[in-house]
């Protein structure tokens, strides 16, 4: 029974410290992550690339969503492979298409505007759009709250309702949607962070 | 060295080394097994027990775990893998694996099933109230109302919560004091619920477990190591049993009264010279006749393998006992085993003192013929009558040069008390601190002689307890 109390004590005392190993802040994240929320501006796509690809590795190393990485839209085709590789949310295709950005850039038509962080209680909600001029013809979700699995089913539900060429963004073009029933706070969050990125871009 | 004359004297009596029955050869001295071994199991326990956690912290994001909620629910899932483990663990040291039960021996393993058993527990509890806080908290809701929603919305919820009040309950009545309340049977039955917890706890992991719903390496690694589990189990309790009966056959041969209330069982067989067994082990018995089939007892053999038959020898104290009186020769015995630790194999010195009580004899004769001569032997009984296997021991005295000293009497008499203390003990055997002791007999005896031995010098690890209790 004493090495009972022991294994207890100890299991209990080396769960505490993972906690706060892993809750204290790791700086070289933080410093990647501070640029990308502070300038939710509009870039062309190609200058974007670069601080694109930070926020969406930073959602793909958290978690690699299966729901996020659709395939590129049609009206998309003529995007820079930057823009596709932010996308794509796979911190392994982010490289070679940073690598060979200047292949884009004399068709650069289509714009991608980024919406700023909205923070609710299951998390970060982060909203990019594409425009062609001032059309809507793609919005993604760079971030998802995906603390937990039922986390993630909800906010795989709304990514799916919303985004995408042919989501609620683009048939709507605006930020009036329907909330999804059961992720009433990540709705708002995304709705939230598109209507800034949308005044933004008009 | 056998007396054919006294064949027919249905008494494990005769001068000889089993009472004139026909045996092999001598058996020699068995060499000494280090605890390589144990180590090796423990390291491999504290492997699993870090690889169980490596998947939270490499999903995890340094700093992502802002605010008490997301550290409650960081928390709950660590927990989580956690119990998960531990019960696999749990299940795995009942599989009566072979391998664990020569490595480590079934009374360790017992005793880690209870240490690791009141860790699972609190990790279980700890992992619920967790995430039920944890969750509750990020969904702005009350805890009760939070398990109300997990229980409606949250898939395989309903099963876990299940297996988690099973839990409970088999490691509440686990508890010392609740089980000795409770009659065997039925602390036996609701143990075996053990085994619908990790069925109904399954399905939730990896519905739910945010670190095991993607597929990946971490969650077939996972599945693997539930499906190798019960590999375990089944090779442990169905198929290594499964062909040790149908190889060795076994039967009641005869039963022989001992003295009034012990009844020695002699057990012939196919293909006992393949038999691997050491003194002082045992087998979980099945006697497979009317009244009798449905219990299975621990008993240790009374005599070393010697090729032609076993023996057990038993002291009548319960109604399945009393029934063992009467069993007819050629009745079916089902036995698993061999188990156990208690033996020559497992001593960490060259000689060796054993020490027993009443009825608690029977391994400790059975070791007899496995130890190197130079062995002493202590007998503790009330009366002369209450001698068991007078005559055997009598015969390896001889033999094989055993020192044996009867001390009879009640606790408080003089000669008792002179030789269970330190200084009886050293004047006895005057090397006992650089011998393995093993002890058996009543509860009382055994705890009296550990600590004298204490104070005598002998290290806790030259110590060994013959104890089929938890």
């Amino acid at each position: 029974m004493r090495r009972a109390l022991f294994a207890i004590t100890g299991l209990a005392a080396s769960t505490t410290a993972l906690v706060v190993l892993k809750a204290g802040p790791d700086t070289s994240r933080v410093a990647q992550e501070l640029p990308a929320s502070a300038t939710p501006g509009t870039e062309e796509s190609t200058t974007a690339a670069e601080s694109t690809a930070e926020p969406a590795e930073a959602t793909a190393t958290a978690v690699p969503r299966p729901s996020v990485s659709r395939s590129p839209a049609p009206g998309q085709s003529t995007a820079s492979p930057a823009a596709g590789g932010a996308e794509s949310s796979g911190g392994a295709t982010k490289k070679p298409s940073v690598a060979q950005p200047s292949t884009a850039a004399p068709r650069s038509t289509v714009r991608r505007v980024f919406g700023p962080v909205v923070s609710n209680e299951f998390g970060n909600v982060q909203v990019a759009i594409s425009l062609t001029g001032s059309r809507i013809v793609a919005a993604e979700a760079l971030e998802l709250p995906e603390r937990t699995a039922q986390s993630e089913q909800r906010s795989s539900r709304v990514d799916d309702r919303y985004s995408g060429t042919a989501g609620l963004v683009v048939q709507r073009q605006s930020a009036d949607l329907d909330t999804v029933s059961g992720a009433t706070a990540t709705s708002e969050s995304y709705r939230e962070s598109l209507q800034a990125a949308i005044d933004q871009a008009r | 060295m056998t007396h054919p004359g006294t064949y027919s004297d249905r008494r494990t009596g005769a001068h000889s080394r089993s009472g004139g029955r026909p045996t092999g050869d001598l058996l020699p001295v068995v060499p000494r097994r280090g605890c390589g071994g144990r180590r090796l199991l423990v390291g491999l326990f504290l492997l699993g027990l870090v690889a169980s956690v490596l998947p939270w912290w490499t999903d995890t994001q340094a700093g992502s775990l802002a605010g008490g909620t997301a550290k409650l629910t960081a928390a709950g899932q660590i927990s989580g893998l956690l119990a998960g483990y531990l019960l696999l663990v749990q299940v795995l040291m009942m599989s009566r694996l072979p391998v664990l039960e020569r490595v480590a021996g079934g009374e360790r393993i017992a005793r880690w099933h209870r240490d690791v058993g009141a860790t699972l527990l609190v990790a279980v509890l700890a992992h619920m109230s967790l995430i039920l806080v944890g969750y509750a908290g990020l969904e702005g809701r009350s805890p009760l109302g939070q398990a109300g929603v997990m229980l409606r919305d949250y898939q395989d919820m309903a099963s876990a919560f299940a297996a988690a009040g099973l839990l409970v309950l088999v490691g509440l009545t686990s508890v010392r004091a609740v089980r000795r309340a409770l009659p065997y049977e039925l602390w036996h039955a609701t143990h075996l619920a053990a085994y619908a917890v990790l069925l109904l706890g399954f399905a939730h992991q990896f519905s739910n477990g945010t670190q095991l719903f993607r597929p990946g390496p971490v969650r077939t690694g996972w599945i693997a190591f539930y499906a190798l589990v019960v590999a375990a189990l089944l090779y442990g309790r169905v198929i290594a049993p499964l062909a040790f009966n149908l190889r060795h056959r076994l039967r009641v041969a005869d039963v022989v009264a001992e003295n009034p209330d012990t009844v020695s069982i002699y057990l012939t067989g196919a293909r006992l010279d393949r038999l691997t067994m050491l003194g002082g082990q045992f087998f979980r018995w099945r006697f497979l006749t009317r009244g009798c089939w449905w219990q299975s007892h621990p008993f240790s053999v009374s005599a070393a393998a010697n090729g032609r038959w076993l023996r057990m020898t038993v002291k009548v104290v319960g109604s399945h006992t009393r029934d063992l009186r009467d069993l007819d020769p050629g009745v079916r015995v089902w036995a698993v085993g061999p188990s156990g630790t208690f033996t020559a194999a497992h001593r960490t010195r060259e000689r060796a003192l054993l020490i027993a009580g009443g009825s608690g004899i029977t391994p400790l004769r059975a070791m007899l013929e496995e130890l190197p001569p130079g062995t002493a032997l202590i007998y503790r009984v009330r009366t002369p009558s209450d001698v068991l296997l007078h005559r055997e021991l009598d015969w390896l005295a001889q033999a094989r040069g055993v020192q044996v000293w009867y001390v009879v009497g009640s606790r408080d008499d003089p000669g008792p008390r002179q030789v269970m203390s330190a200084d009886g003990l050293r004047r006895l055997v005057p090397d006992v601190a650089r011998r393995d002791v093993y002890l058996c007999g009543p509860p009382g005896l055994i705890e009296q002689s550990r600590q004298l031995l204490r104070r005598a010098g002998v290290p806790r690890r030259q110590i060994h307890l013959a104890t089929f209790e938890l």
